[in-house]
């Protein structure tokens, strides 16, 4: 059962996003901007999953952390989520590195809040939620924050349970039998399940919510030792064993089942999450009115799809967003962003397009991320070839042909 | 000889703080801003730093935490007339908070209890 709303409580919680992250497994995507900031879902950005999460629970006290290429998700967040009334004492800020306590960049996690401990001096929050930037799920950050002030804890980890072998990508965790975590291991080799299900295992999932001064009191402490200024590897670890860590553990409420969350670490992953939302009744759902997920967009007029001479259209378990024009072609198992134009006889299947693509007559494309503002030239086929694709192309492991923003096509 | 770094903008405050803290057989390097304290911290690689908060140019907590950031394990101890700034999350990163008493005990076996302390640490280190 949810707990009434309450409002005095949310006032007390302060959201400490992480957005810095560089996302390097995710070039060429990430070429031009943070991994928040690439495109998701046709019309989102990665980090707008998080933020309407945020919002959806009531948390409307927020400091976007960034760091590198933050051009683009910076503006993103001005022209998009400039939403709150800073007369209420809400606030969404985006604070780049400020190098007031040293001229380095941020170190790692732990850092990156030390050198903003001066934010939570001027905001005082009884509590602070870590959260980050680069995570596809929707969660009720509510029920974490009841479950943290019920249990008296210092700190609560969501985690989530995840076949075990998966396991080692993230920080394991051992729990007893009252959700004490006894244990966290990151990213171990060889991962322990958990004691009932022995291919299961429970992980971090990278978010945490501190009680303000037992996170102060940690992060200082840690500043003035040799360490990789991680949550996950320094902070935690060290915190288990002085103080009240608690795990909670992420279940979908509908079917008490682990609820869905996906780390878009790799090219391959971020292809498969977003074809993912193609199929009817998908495991994470864009259509739950109960759980919006607002973003940015330009204005666009409706999405227009022509049926041509050779009548070969055909559209199939795909999203399409507004602004496409699609003339007598073939789309399958796809999700086309805003302003997409695609030309006759052409088809496109398991492909993720992004805005402003300009897709020429009979070309073929299967399996592909063409980003933003590419033009592909007529009679093109893309993702039946590796060596062929090879030549201009970054092409995964799984075999998904990758073209980055503005690509010069030949 | 152990150097302390002693950073206090009041000229009399200097004096009498550095003869005190001479007499218990320490050497001591006088720094006048926060700004001045970070270079005579990288130029004489203090054991441990005395910090006054109020001062011109850049204040002591500023000044702590960037020399914390070039030397992680110097102990640094506040000494300050305020109680007020022990709020504040940025003096949390000092060894210790000593409010300013004409009676220099306090600070002294402060200075004392943190150079064994750090003494220790760095054994560690080195076995």
């Amino acid at each position: 059962m949810r707990k009434p709303f309450d409002h005095k409580l949310f006032k007390k919680v302060l959201v400490m996003l992480l957005a810095g992250g560089k996302g390097e497994r995710l070039y060429p995507l990430t070429r031009d901007r943070a991994k928040p900031a690439v495109p998701f879902g046709g019309v989102y950005r990665i980090i707008d999953f998080t933020l309407s999460n945020c919002i959806n629970s009531g948390l409307r006290k927020i400091c976007v952390l960034t760091q590198y290429k933050s051009y683009s998700l910076d503006r993103h967040l001005r022209v998009g989520w400039n939403i709150f009334n800073s007369e209420l004492d809400e606030f969404i800020e985006n604070i780049p590195p400020q190098k007031r306590t040293s001229e380095m960049w941020y170190l790692g996690t732990a850092d990156a809040v030390y050198q903003n401990i001066y934010v939570l001096e001027r905001e005082r929050p009884e509590m602070v939620l870590i959260l980050a930037g680069d995570h596809i799920y929707k969660m009720d950050y509510s029920e974490l924050i009841n479950f943290h002030i019920e249990n008296k804890a210092d700190l609560t980890v969501p985690c989530i349970e995840v076949p075990l072998d998966d396991a080692s990508r993230f920080g394991v965790v051992g729990i007893d039998k009252k959700h004490r975590i006894v244990d966290f291991e990151e990213k171990p080799s060889n991962p322990k399940p958990l004691p009932a299900k022995q291919n299961i295992a429970l992980v971090s999932m990278g978010i945490y919510l501190f009680n303000t001064e037992v996170l102060v009191q940690r992060i200082i402490d840690n500043a003035k030792k040799d360490s990789n200024r991680d949550f996950g590897k320094n902070i935690i670890p060290t915190m288990i064993k002085k103080d009240h860590v608690l795990s909670f553990v992420f279940t979908d409420n509908k079917t008490n089942k682990a609820g869905y969350w996906r780390d878009i670490g790799t090219l391959d992953a971020y292809w498969e999450a977003n074809i993912d939302l193609v199929k009817a009744n998908p495991d994470f759902n864009l259509f739950d009115s109960a759980w919006p997920i607002r973003t940015y967009n330009k204005q666009y007029p409706p999405a227009q799809y022509l049926y041509g001479q050779e009548k070969k259209g055909m559209i199939r378990d795909s999203l399409i967003s507004n602004g496409c024009i699609i003339n007598d072609a073939f789309i399958e198992r796809s999700v086309i962003s805003p302003d997409v134009i695609i030309g006759s006889q052409s088809s496109a299947i398991g492909s993720v397009i992004m805005e402003g693509v300009r897709i020429g007559k009979n070309v073929t494309i299967q399996n592909a991320i063409i980003d933003k503002y590419v033009t592909i030239p007529d009679g093109m086929r893309i993702g039946y070839n590796v060596q062929e694709d090879e030549k201009q192309f970054t092409v995964t492991e799984k075999g998904i042909v990758v073209a980055y923003k503005e690509m010069h096509l030949i | 000889m152990d150097t302390i770094l002693l950073v206090e903008d009041d000229k009399n405050q200097i004096l009498l703080y550095e003869q005190e803290i001479a007499i218990e057989g320490y050497k001591v390097v006088t720094a006048m801003n926060g700004l001045e304290a970070i270079e005579k911290a990288r130029n004489y690689k203090p054991d441990l730093v005395v910090m006054d908060i109020n001062m011109p140019k850049m204040d002591g907590i500023e000044s702590m935490c960037r020399i914390l950031s070039e030397h992680r394990n110097i102990p640094i101890i506040i000494n300050t007339a305020y109680s007020n700034y022990q709020n504040n999350f940025m003096t949390w990163s000092a060894d210790a908070y000593i409010i300013k008493s004409s009676d220099l005990k306090e600070l002294k076996d402060k200075i004392k209890e943190l150079l064994i302390k750090k003494k220790r640490k760095d054994n560690e280190k080195t076995v």
